[in-house]
Protein backbone atom coordinates (compact mmCIF):
# COMPACT_ATOMS: atom_id res chain seq x y z
CA UNK A 1 0.00 0.00 0.00
CA UNK A 2 2.86 2.13 0.91
CA UNK A 3 4.20 1.57 -2.21
CA UNK A 4 1.42 2.42 -4.33
CA UNK A 5 0.87 5.67 -2.01
CA UNK A 6 4.43 6.59 -3.31
CA UNK A 7 4.07 5.93 -6.90
CA UNK A 8 1.21 7.58 -6.94
CA UNK A 9 2.78 10.95 -5.53
CA UNK A 10 5.52 10.43 -7.73
CA UNK A 11 3.86 10.91 -10.55
CA UNK A 12 3.93 14.31 -13.07
CA UNK A 13 0.77 15.51 -11.97
CA UNK A 14 0.98 14.34 -8.45
CA UNK A 15 4.39 16.37 -8.91
CA UNK A 16 3.13 19.40 -10.79
CA UNK A 17 0.61 20.13 -8.56
CA UNK A 18 2.48 19.74 -5.58
CA UNK A 19 5.66 21.88 -6.41
CA UNK A 20 4.52 24.09 -9.42
CA UNK A 21 5.41 27.81 -8.76
CA UNK A 22 2.07 28.33 -10.69
CA UNK A 23 -1.04 29.70 -8.69
CA UNK A 24 -2.73 27.49 -10.89
CA UNK A 25 -1.60 24.71 -9.21
CA UNK A 26 -1.83 24.20 -5.52
CA UNK A 27 -2.46 27.44 -4.43
CA UNK A 28 -6.09 27.17 -6.90
CA UNK A 29 -7.07 23.73 -6.44
CA UNK A 30 -7.01 24.28 -2.25
CA UNK A 31 -9.14 27.35 -2.94
CA UNK A 32 -11.60 25.36 -5.18
CA UNK A 33 -11.79 22.66 -2.97
CA UNK A 34 -13.07 25.49 -0.36
CA UNK A 35 -15.57 26.99 -2.96
CA UNK A 36 -17.08 23.42 -3.30
CA UNK A 37 -16.85 23.04 0.21
CA UNK A 38 -19.09 26.21 0.81
CA UNK A 39 -21.44 25.01 -2.07
CA UNK A 40 -21.37 21.78 -0.87
CA UNK A 41 -22.33 22.65 3.19
CA UNK A 42 -24.42 25.53 2.15
CA UNK A 43 -26.78 23.88 0.33
CA UNK A 44 -27.53 20.64 2.96
CA UNK A 45 -27.32 23.32 5.49
CA UNK A 46 -30.28 24.78 3.42
CA UNK A 47 -32.03 21.55 3.16
CA UNK A 48 -31.60 20.50 6.43
CA UNK A 49 -32.44 23.67 8.63
CA UNK A 50 -35.73 23.67 6.25
CA UNK A 51 -36.25 20.17 7.50
CA UNK A 52 -35.28 21.02 11.06
CA UNK A 53 -38.63 23.19 11.18
CA UNK A 54 -37.10 26.91 9.84
CA UNK A 55 -38.63 28.85 7.73
CA UNK A 56 -41.86 27.18 7.01
CA UNK A 57 -43.38 29.48 4.08
CA UNK A 58 -40.28 27.58 1.84
CA UNK A 59 -42.08 24.34 0.45
CA UNK A 60 -40.43 21.05 1.29
CA UNK A 61 -41.75 19.90 -2.25
CA UNK A 62 -39.14 22.80 -3.75
CA UNK A 63 -36.27 21.31 -1.92
CA UNK A 64 -35.01 18.60 -4.22
CA UNK A 65 -34.58 21.63 -7.05
CA UNK A 66 -31.31 22.23 -4.41
CA UNK A 67 -29.61 19.01 -4.69
CA UNK A 68 -28.28 19.40 -8.21
CA UNK A 69 -26.59 22.39 -7.33
CA UNK A 70 -25.00 20.46 -3.99
CA UNK A 71 -23.67 17.57 -6.88
CA UNK A 72 -22.27 20.39 -8.87
CA UNK A 73 -20.15 21.49 -5.05
CA UNK A 74 -19.25 17.74 -4.79
CA UNK A 75 -17.94 17.15 -7.89
CA UNK A 76 -15.51 20.32 -7.71
CA UNK A 77 -14.36 18.83 -4.27
CA UNK A 78 -14.10 15.15 -4.91
CA UNK A 79 -11.60 16.63 -8.43
CA UNK A 80 -10.05 19.06 -6.21
CA UNK A 81 -9.84 16.28 -3.19
CA UNK A 82 -8.43 13.06 -5.48
CA UNK A 83 -5.52 15.95 -7.18
CA UNK A 84 -4.76 17.29 -3.16
CA UNK A 85 -4.62 13.49 -2.57
CA UNK A 86 -2.08 12.41 -5.09
CA UNK A 87 0.28 15.55 -4.23
CA UNK A 88 0.76 14.40 -0.80
CA UNK A 89 -0.36 10.65 -0.52
CA UNK A 90 1.92 9.31 1.82
CA UNK A 91 1.57 11.57 4.44
CA UNK A 92 -2.40 11.96 3.56
CA UNK A 93 -3.43 8.34 3.57
CA UNK A 94 -0.96 7.79 7.22
CA UNK A 95 -3.19 10.46 8.74
CA UNK A 96 -5.85 9.04 10.94
CA UNK A 97 -7.99 12.19 10.46
CA UNK A 98 -8.14 12.08 7.01
CA UNK A 99 -9.80 8.89 7.07
CA UNK A 100 -12.26 10.61 9.94
CA UNK A 101 -13.06 12.69 7.19
CA UNK A 102 -13.57 10.41 4.68
CA UNK A 103 -16.47 8.37 6.63
CA UNK A 104 -17.92 11.62 7.56
CA UNK A 105 -18.17 12.40 4.10
CA UNK A 106 -19.17 9.23 2.93
CA UNK A 107 -22.09 9.01 5.53
CA UNK A 108 -23.25 12.83 5.41
CA UNK A 109 -23.54 11.96 1.09
CA UNK A 110 -25.82 8.94 2.06
CA UNK A 111 -28.04 11.02 4.16
CA UNK A 112 -28.13 13.20 1.53
CA UNK A 113 -29.18 10.91 -0.48
CA UNK A 114 -31.97 9.15 1.82
CA UNK A 115 -33.22 12.63 2.17
CA UNK A 116 -33.35 13.18 -1.23
CA UNK A 117 -35.67 10.13 -1.87
CA UNK A 118 -37.65 11.07 1.35
CA UNK A 119 -38.41 14.29 0.21
CA UNK A 120 -40.90 12.24 -2.27
CA UNK A 121 -43.21 10.99 0.62
CA UNK A 122 -42.25 13.16 3.41
CA UNK A 123 -42.26 11.63 6.66
CA UNK A 124 -41.34 14.44 9.11
CA UNK A 125 -40.10 12.96 11.74
CA UNK A 126 -37.68 10.97 10.21
CA UNK A 127 -36.42 13.91 7.59
CA UNK A 128 -35.83 15.89 11.02
CA UNK A 129 -33.19 13.26 12.48
CA UNK A 130 -31.50 13.07 9.30
CA UNK A 131 -31.41 16.72 8.62
CA UNK A 132 -29.66 16.72 12.09
CA UNK A 133 -27.42 13.73 11.40
CA UNK A 134 -26.37 15.67 8.10
CA UNK A 135 -25.59 19.24 10.05
CA UNK A 136 -23.67 16.89 12.42
CA UNK A 137 -21.52 15.10 10.19
CA UNK A 138 -20.69 18.15 7.36
CA UNK A 139 -19.58 19.59 10.30
CA UNK A 140 -17.36 16.75 11.38
CA UNK A 141 -16.39 16.62 8.01
CA UNK A 142 -15.07 20.23 8.04
CA UNK A 143 -13.32 20.10 10.79
CA UNK A 144 -11.42 16.80 10.28
CA UNK A 145 -10.16 18.28 6.97
CA UNK A 146 -8.89 21.12 8.84
CA UNK A 147 -7.18 19.47 11.40
CA UNK A 148 -5.17 17.47 8.84
CA UNK A 149 -2.99 20.36 8.55
CA UNK A 150 -2.51 20.04 12.42
CA UNK A 151 -1.91 16.32 12.96
CA UNK B 1 -1.34 54.88 1.48
CA UNK B 2 -1.10 55.08 5.28
CA UNK B 3 1.39 52.33 7.21
CA UNK B 4 -0.80 50.41 9.29
CA UNK B 5 2.81 48.09 10.06
CA UNK B 6 3.82 50.25 13.75
CA UNK B 7 -0.53 49.44 14.09
CA UNK B 8 0.34 45.75 13.68
CA UNK B 9 3.54 45.86 15.36
CA UNK B 10 1.37 46.94 18.01
CA UNK B 11 -1.43 44.84 18.30
CA UNK B 12 0.98 41.99 17.77
CA UNK B 13 2.48 43.06 21.09
CA UNK B 14 -0.07 43.12 23.03
CA UNK B 15 -1.53 40.13 25.91
CA UNK B 16 -4.46 39.33 23.64
CA UNK B 17 -1.82 38.48 20.48
CA UNK B 18 0.15 36.63 22.36
CA UNK B 19 -2.42 34.37 24.31
CA UNK B 20 -4.20 33.21 20.51
CA UNK B 21 -0.18 32.42 19.69
CA UNK B 22 0.43 30.32 22.78
CA UNK B 23 -2.48 28.29 22.88
CA UNK B 24 -2.18 25.37 20.39
CA UNK B 25 -5.45 24.69 19.70
CA UNK B 26 -7.20 28.05 19.40
CA UNK B 27 -5.98 28.58 15.63
CA UNK B 28 -7.51 25.55 14.11
CA UNK B 29 -10.74 25.51 16.42
CA UNK B 30 -11.47 28.74 15.32
CA UNK B 31 -10.13 27.94 11.70
CA UNK B 32 -12.72 25.05 11.78
CA UNK B 33 -15.50 27.39 12.78
CA UNK B 34 -14.24 30.01 10.01
CA UNK B 35 -14.86 27.33 7.60
CA UNK B 36 -18.71 26.18 8.69
CA UNK B 37 -19.80 29.85 8.98
CA UNK B 38 -18.15 30.80 5.81
CA UNK B 39 -20.80 27.61 4.31
CA UNK B 40 -23.78 29.00 6.47
CA UNK B 41 -23.30 32.46 5.29
CA UNK B 42 -22.68 31.36 1.54
CA UNK B 43 -24.81 28.67 1.82
CA UNK B 44 -28.11 30.57 2.78
CA UNK B 45 -27.16 34.18 0.85
CA UNK B 46 -26.30 32.10 -2.00
CA UNK B 47 -30.04 30.44 -2.30
CA UNK B 48 -31.62 33.86 -1.51
CA UNK B 49 -29.03 35.38 -4.71
CA UNK B 50 -29.92 32.64 -7.06
CA UNK B 51 -33.79 33.43 -6.40
CA UNK B 52 -33.28 37.14 -6.53
CA UNK B 53 -31.65 36.40 -10.10
CA UNK B 54 -34.99 34.02 -10.90
CA UNK B 55 -34.37 30.51 -10.05
CA UNK B 56 -35.99 28.66 -7.43
CA UNK B 57 -39.19 30.66 -8.72
CA UNK B 58 -41.48 28.09 -6.46
CA UNK B 59 -40.21 29.84 -3.42
CA UNK B 60 -41.16 33.09 -2.96
CA UNK B 61 -38.63 35.84 -2.40
CA UNK B 62 -39.86 36.49 0.93
CA UNK B 63 -39.83 33.12 1.98
CA UNK B 64 -36.34 32.38 0.29
CA UNK B 65 -34.94 34.85 2.92
CA UNK B 66 -36.34 33.19 5.67
CA UNK B 67 -33.44 31.92 6.83
CA UNK B 68 -31.19 34.66 6.75
CA UNK B 69 -30.51 35.18 10.60
CA UNK B 70 -28.61 31.74 10.44
CA UNK B 71 -26.35 33.64 7.39
CA UNK B 72 -25.88 36.31 10.06
CA UNK B 73 -24.83 33.77 12.75
CA UNK B 74 -22.71 32.57 10.18
CA UNK B 75 -21.15 36.18 9.29
CA UNK B 76 -21.14 36.83 12.91
CA UNK B 77 -19.18 33.63 13.97
CA UNK B 78 -16.74 34.26 10.64
CA UNK B 79 -16.30 38.54 12.45
CA UNK B 80 -15.08 36.57 15.61
CA UNK B 81 -12.62 34.24 13.94
CA UNK B 82 -11.70 36.35 12.22
CA UNK B 83 -10.71 39.09 14.48
CA UNK B 84 -8.95 36.14 16.73
CA UNK B 85 -6.34 35.40 13.31
CA UNK B 86 -6.10 39.05 12.90
CA UNK B 87 -5.08 39.88 16.09
CA UNK B 88 -2.58 36.90 16.22
CA UNK B 89 -0.98 37.59 13.36
CA UNK B 90 -1.31 41.08 11.87
CA UNK B 91 1.32 41.92 10.32
CA UNK B 92 0.75 39.02 7.36
CA UNK B 93 -3.04 40.42 7.06
CA UNK B 94 -2.51 44.19 6.49
CA UNK B 95 0.58 44.37 4.34
CA UNK B 96 -0.74 41.75 2.36
CA UNK B 97 -2.50 43.22 -0.55
CA UNK B 98 -5.55 40.17 -1.60
CA UNK B 99 -6.14 40.80 2.40
CA UNK B 100 -7.29 44.66 1.48
CA UNK B 101 -9.33 42.70 -1.80
CA UNK B 102 -11.08 40.34 0.76
CA UNK B 103 -12.13 43.37 2.88
CA UNK B 104 -13.58 45.80 -0.55
CA UNK B 105 -15.16 42.51 -1.56
CA UNK B 106 -16.39 42.42 2.29
CA UNK B 107 -17.44 46.25 2.22
CA UNK B 108 -19.11 45.35 -1.53
CA UNK B 109 -21.30 42.48 -0.48
CA UNK B 110 -22.23 44.80 2.60
CA UNK B 111 -23.18 48.21 0.51
CA UNK B 112 -24.83 45.57 -2.16
CA UNK B 113 -26.80 44.12 1.07
CA UNK B 114 -27.53 47.48 2.16
CA UNK B 115 -29.05 49.08 -0.86
CA UNK B 116 -31.43 45.84 -1.57
CA UNK B 117 -33.00 46.13 2.04
CA UNK B 118 -33.47 49.86 2.01
CA UNK B 119 -34.61 50.56 -1.69
CA UNK B 120 -35.57 47.78 -3.11
CA UNK B 121 -36.95 45.09 -0.47
CA UNK B 122 -40.51 46.98 0.09
CA UNK B 123 -40.79 46.77 -4.09
CA UNK B 124 -40.08 43.35 -4.27
CA UNK B 125 -42.04 41.66 -1.71
CA UNK B 126 -44.85 42.97 -3.02
CA UNK B 127 -44.48 40.46 -6.05
CA UNK B 128 -46.07 37.53 -6.93
CA UNK B 129 -44.56 34.53 -6.54
CA UNK B 130 -44.55 33.80 -11.19
CA UNK B 131 -43.44 37.72 -11.23
CA UNK B 132 -39.85 38.40 -13.10
CA UNK B 133 -37.83 40.28 -10.11
CA UNK B 134 -37.26 43.99 -11.80
CA UNK B 135 -33.42 43.57 -13.30
CA UNK B 136 -32.21 46.29 -10.62
CA UNK B 137 -33.36 42.94 -8.10
CA UNK B 138 -31.31 40.36 -10.53
CA UNK B 139 -28.19 42.32 -10.23
CA UNK B 140 -28.61 42.95 -6.63
CA UNK B 141 -28.45 39.18 -6.44
CA UNK B 142 -25.93 38.80 -9.21
CA UNK B 143 -23.48 41.21 -7.28
CA UNK B 144 -23.95 39.54 -3.69
CA UNK B 145 -22.81 36.25 -5.23
CA UNK B 146 -20.15 37.26 -6.95
CA UNK B 147 -18.78 39.17 -4.05
CA UNK B 148 -19.41 36.75 -1.14
CA UNK B 149 -17.36 34.09 -3.66
CA UNK B 150 -14.58 36.86 -3.71
CA UNK B 151 -14.30 37.00 -0.18
CA UNK B 152 -14.04 33.16 -0.32
CA UNK B 153 -11.44 33.52 -3.27
CA UNK B 154 -9.01 36.52 -1.76
CA UNK B 155 -9.41 34.55 2.10
CA UNK B 156 -8.26 31.48 0.70
CA UNK B 157 -5.73 32.99 -1.82
CA UNK B 158 -4.05 35.30 0.73
CA UNK B 159 -1.79 32.62 1.97
CA UNK B 160 -0.65 32.34 -1.75
CA UNK B 161 -0.33 35.47 -3.33
CA UNK B 162 1.73 39.14 -2.05
CA UNK B 163 4.02 36.62 -0.39
CA UNK B 164 3.12 37.76 2.64
CA UNK B 165 3.42 34.64 4.70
Amino acid sequence: MTDLFAAIEGTTLAAWVRESPSIWAYATILTLHTVGLAIVVGVNAVVDLRLLGWAPRIAVASLPALFPIMWVGFAINFASGMLLFIADATTKSGQRVFYVKLVCITLALLVARTIAKHLRQPDEGHLRALAMLSLFLWAGAIVAGRLMAYL
Amino acid sequence: MVDLLPFAQWLRATPASDWINSSRWLWPLCESLHFIGLSLLIGITGFFDLRLIGFFRRVSIAAARDLMPFALMGFGLNVATGVVFLLGLPEQYVNNPVWWYKVGFLATAGLNALIYETRLSARVLALAPGDDPPAAVRMIGFVSLVSWFAVLYCGRMLAFIGDAF
